[in-house]
Formats: C-alpha cells, sequence, structure tokens
C-alpha cells in the first residue's frame, strides 16, 4: 500500500517537473543545455582518469576546471538572466551577459595556461 | 783532447739514469733482491732455487744477516726492490735493519719472503705476526704427520711430511697442475680467521699436528688439523706481496731432487713437486704474474666521443676502461669476466658486468638513473691473488632544464581536447544567447 504510493508519487513528481519545465523561456533551456554539456565534458575526463592513470595531473586538472567553471559561470548567468527571480530585479540581463564573457575569458587564459 | 773527454764523460753521465733497471710502475717486476742468510752454506745448499731466480733476470745480493754494513735504504730511497730472509736463527739483524724497517719496506710496496725453521727466533717470529701470520709459541716444536708423512729411510720421526692440499688458484700456482706432493720439514704457523688479506697456500692435512718430536706430550696440542698452515703468502692494500713458511730447508736441492712417495698412497713420484710449486709460487711474489693495471677511464654518451663534465638524467652513456696483467717482461691484456662498474652516489644505482674485447678494452654502456646529483664511476676489483684495482671518477648529473620535457603528452589529449571544446562551446552559446529573441 505505501510502496504503490510512493511508486506514483515519484510518478508524480516527476510529471509535475517535466511541465513545470517545459514552460520556461527557450534562453533559459538554452543555458541549461550548455550547463549540460559542459558537466558531461568534465565527467568523459574524470572517467578517462579513472582508467587511464593520472599522469599529467596538472592536464587533468585544467581540463575539469575548465569545464566546471564555465558551467558555474553559466548557472550565475541563468540567475540572473531569470525575469522570476525578484533578487536580481534591477540587474540588466546585459550586464550579466558582459560579466559572464569576462570571467569565462580570464578562465580560459589560465586553463590554457595550466594545460601544459 | 781535454774538451774532448769531458764531453765523452759527461754524455755517457746523461746517460746513466736511463741504465737503472729498476722497479718503476711501468715495470713492476722486482730486481734488485737483498737475500739476509744466516751463513754462506746456504747460498750453495739452495743453490737450485737462486738460479732460478737469477735465470728470470733478479739481481741477488747475498749478505749474513749481522752484516753490520746492510741497509734497505740510504738517503730515503730504497736499494733494494724486494727482501729474502732465509736466517731463521737471526737474533738481531745487523745494520740499519730491524723489524720496523723491514714493515716500512713493505709498506712502502716492496715484497717479501720469510722462511722460518726449527728454533726460529723470536725476531723472525716477530716479523712474521707483524704481517699477519702466528707461528707455534713452542720454540722446538715441528709439524709432526703420522698419515701424511713422506715415506723414506732414515727420518723416522715423522716430522718430513709431504703435503699436497695446494690453494686452488692458477694465478697464484701456475695453470700447470703440481702433481707431485710437497716436501716440507719445519714449523707450522696459523691464520687469524678474520684477516682477509692472508691466504693458505699450504696446508696441513687434517691428521698433522704442531708439537716437540723428542719429548711426550703431556697436553693436547694447540694447532692441529688443517688449521695449520704450512705456506702462506699476504697481499697487502698496497699490493706488497708476502711469503712466508715455516721450512727453510723445503727450498733446499736436497729437497728439490729428492723422490717422494706420501704415506698411504702407492705412486712414487722420482721428483718432488718443491721445485715447481716455489718456483711458480715465486713468480707469483715478485709481480710476474697477477699484477694488474687498469689505464684510459673513458665515457661519453652513446654516438659521441668527447668526455661530457656532466650528464642528464636519463641519458646512455657508454664507460670504458683498459686493464693489462704483467706478464714479467710486458703488459698483455687482461681478459676476465667478471669487472663490475657501479654509478654509485652513497650506494650503487647501476651495477654492470663490463664486457671485454680480449684485447684488454673494457666497456659497458647503461642509462643515467632517474636521480641527480653529483656520481662516481667505481670499479672496484678484488680477485683471488690479483692485485686489487680501485677507481674512481666523479661526475655531476643534472635535471631536465624547463625545454626538455616532453612537449604535447599523448596520454593528455583528451584533456587538450576537452579544453578546447569548451572554449568553442563558449563562444557559441554566447552567440546564440545573444541573438536570441
Amino acid at each position: 500500500m505505501g510502496r504503490a504510493s510512493s511508486k506514483e508519487d515519484v510518478g508524480a513528481l516527476f510529471r509535475s517537473l517535466r511541465s513545470a519545465y517545459a514552460a520556461t523561456t527557450l534562453n533559459l533551456k538554452i543555458i541549461d543545455l550548455y550547463v549540460g554539456f559542459a558537466i558531461f565534458t568534465a565527467l568523459i575526463q574524470v572517467v578517462y582518469m579513472v582508467m587511464v592513470g593520472s599522469f599529467p595531473f596538472n592536464s587533468f586538472l585544467s581540463g575539469v576546471l575548465s569545464c566546471v567553471g564555465t558551467a558555474v559561470l553559466a548557472v550565475c548567468l541563468r540567475i540572473q538572466v531569470n525575469k522570476e527571480n525578484k533578487e536580481f530585479k534591477d540587474l540588466p540581463p546585459e550586464r550579466a551577459f558582459a560579466d559572464f564573457v569576462l570571467c569565462n575569458l580570464v578562465l580560459h587564459l589560465v586553463m590554457i595556461n595550466f594545460l601544459g | 783532447m781535454g774538451k774532448f773527454w769531458v764531453i765523452f764523460v759527461a754524455s755517457i753521465l746523461i746517460l746513466l739514469p736511463f741504465l737503472c733497471n729498476s722497479f718503476s710502475p711501468d715495470t713492476p717486476t722486482d730486481r734488485r733482491v737483498l737475500v739476509l742468510l744466516d751463513d754462506f752454506a746456504i747460498k750453495s745448499s739452495h743453490s737450485s732455487y737462486f738460479n732460478s731466480l737469477k735465470s728470470r733476470g733478479f739481481d741477488l745480493d747475498f749478505k749474513l744477516a749481522d752484516d753490520p754494513k746492510i741497509a734497505l735504504q740510504r738517503y730515503g730511497q730504497y736499494l733494494y726492490d724486494a727482501l729474502i730472509l732465509f736466517c731463521p736463527s737471526i737474533e738481531r739483524f745487523g745494520g740499519s735493519i730491524d723489524v720496523a724497517a723491514i714493515i716500512d719496506f713493505v709498506d712502502s710496496g716492496h715484497d717479501l719472503v720469510i722462511a722460518a725453521d726449527v728454533n726460529a727466533s723470536d725476531l723472525i717470529r716477530e716479523v712474521a705476526t707483524e704481517c699477519g701470520v702466528d707461528f707455534d709459541e713452542d720454540p722446538s716444536a715441528m709439524v709432526i704427520d703420522h698419515t701424511g708423512y713422506s715415506v723414506s729411510e732414515t727420518e723416522g720421526d715423522h716430522t718430513l711430511i709431504a703435503s699436497d692440499d695446494f690453494i686452488k688458484s692458477d694465478v697464484i700456482l701456475g695453470s700447470n697442475k703440481i702433481t707431485a706432493p710437497v716436501l716440507f720439514q719445519g714449523i707450522g704457523h696459523s691464520l687469524n680467521p678474520v684477516n682477509s688479506l692472508v691466504l693458505k697456500v699450504l696446508s696441513a692435512s687434517p691428521s698433522a699436528y704442531s708439537a716437540n718430536p723428542k719429548s711426550k706430550l703431556s697436553t693436547p696440542p694447540s694447532l692441529t688439523g688443517s688449521a695449520i698452515s704450512l705456506v702462506s703468502v699476504v697481499q697487502a692494500r698496497n699490493n706488497a706481496r708476502i711469503l712466508i713458511s715455516g721450512s727453510l730447508s723445503m727450498f733446499s736441492n736436497r729437497f728439490f731432487r729428492s723422490g717422494v712417495q706420501k704415506a698411504g698412497s702407492t705412486t712414487k713420484h722420482e721428483k718432488s713437486g718443491n721445485e715447481q710449486f716455489l718456483t711458480e709460487l715465486s713468480k707469483w711474489v715478485f709481480h710476474e704474474r697477477g699484477h694488474l693495471k687498469a689505464v684510459n677511464v673513458k665515457h661519453h654518451k652513446v654516438g659521441e666521443t668527447n668526455e661530457p663534465a656532466l650528464y642528464r638524467i636519463n641519458d646512455e652513456l657508454v664507460y670504458s676502461v683498459e686493464v693489462y696483467e704483467w706478464s714479467g717482461s710486458s703488459w698483455e691484456p687482461y681478459v676476465a669476466d667478471d669487472v663490475q662498474v657501479q654509478f654509485y652516489m652513497m650506494s650503487p644505482y647501476v651495477l654492470k658486468t663490463l664486457s671485454n674485447d680480449k684485447k684488454g678494452l673494457y666497456s659497458a654502456s647503461f642509462k643515467v638513473p632517474d636521480v641527480y646529483g653529483v656520481f662516481q664511476f667505481k670499479v672496484e676489483y678484488q680477485k683471488l691473488g690479483y692485485t686489487s684495482l680501485s677507481l674512481a671518477k666523479q661526475i655531476p648529473v643534472r635535471p631536465y632544464r624547463h625545454n626538455e620535457y616532453e612537449r604535447f603528452i599523448p596520454t593528455a589529449y583528451p584533456y587538450y581536447g576537452a579544453a578546447f571544446s569548451t572554449m568553442a562551446g563558449f563562444f557559441i552559446f554566447s552567440f546564440v544567447h545573444l541573438y536570441n529573441k
């Protein structure tokens, strides 16, 4: 009785998540796609490191950190650009995007240097 | 006319140094030998042995041991290259020779032959003890062997023994096997087992013991069995060689010529092994065999010929050295397969056996280890009967320079790819984000 209801709960949960997500704007979905791509690249690198060993450790760190860093910056952009977010109501979205671009530039510069 | 004579004499005098034919590192065989005797009868009774030495080119100088004019050195220069002491009963040397002078003589690299006998004096015993060998303390003891004695009609107390217990070394005893036993009549000595420089060349059989043959034994003898050494050699760390024998009569013409039959065996040998044994042994003692020199140490990187001042880690290098053996008249190439080189810094990082080309050139090639510091190429060669070789050459080893590392590491290609793909993704995303309505 409890199990059947929890299964239904999980199903209901997923369905509500999907319907709510479908309502988000295209803009935010593109940002989510970008974040997903970055995390996926990072995961591939971690799996590769586990298989092969961590020989050029600096290269591994550089690769993973560039992916994770850019994902974090994209999440910040999403928060600042989202019109439903009361906290950043007064922040122009162009300003948020400029911050995003600048931080990414610095990040990738450092990571290329560390790549060895 | 006067001027002519002056020039003639001066030119002769200039050439005189080249006429000296003496011991030098280029010709290590001794030339001038001082022979100290108890009395000159020994010179004729042991003439075979002395003639064998003279025929090989030695200058023997016979003197009585208490002659007041004998001296080993004058004005700081040694007059002789080797010393033979055939004076077992001498109480005090004449002239300026004493135990300290003899030990200094050996310490400066010269060779020594000592023969003791029954009733050897304390002086001879002291010289032998300084060389590392202990004679039996009882002054009238002799080596007696009731199962290894030499069968003869006259000697009934079994002090004349026939021994064939030789050391196994072709360098010391020559390559021809000594088939007949060696006759020996005299005192025995023992060696300290801790001493690694002294070797037993002729040992007594397990049934021998050292005691006074004329008196009855009251206590068991202290020196028994194979621990008794009849003839020993010492090779000092400066490569001076010393021969110590407990019997002067084994060098005599009588023993050289007599036949020998060991008790318990049926073969009767026409000639004892004394002459062959002592002649071969004297060749070794006077550096006609087993004297090595190592020259021309060279090292370089594989593929180059010049010797660099320092190496880098993980370099391939080649080390070579030439080793020659003195044959009595010239330097011959030394052929062996156990010379090793170490690449040493506090402990050997690399130990490699050198391969030789049969002409005396030994070489080996190896990779410098992955450790930087100041290393040494060390060759430490100590083989039974040969002079010891001890070479060391210092060489520093440096780590990689910053531009000697691998540039693009193949294992890291996925990481390079990930970083660049992230950059490309960011670039595309920023365009899409900007121009999205």
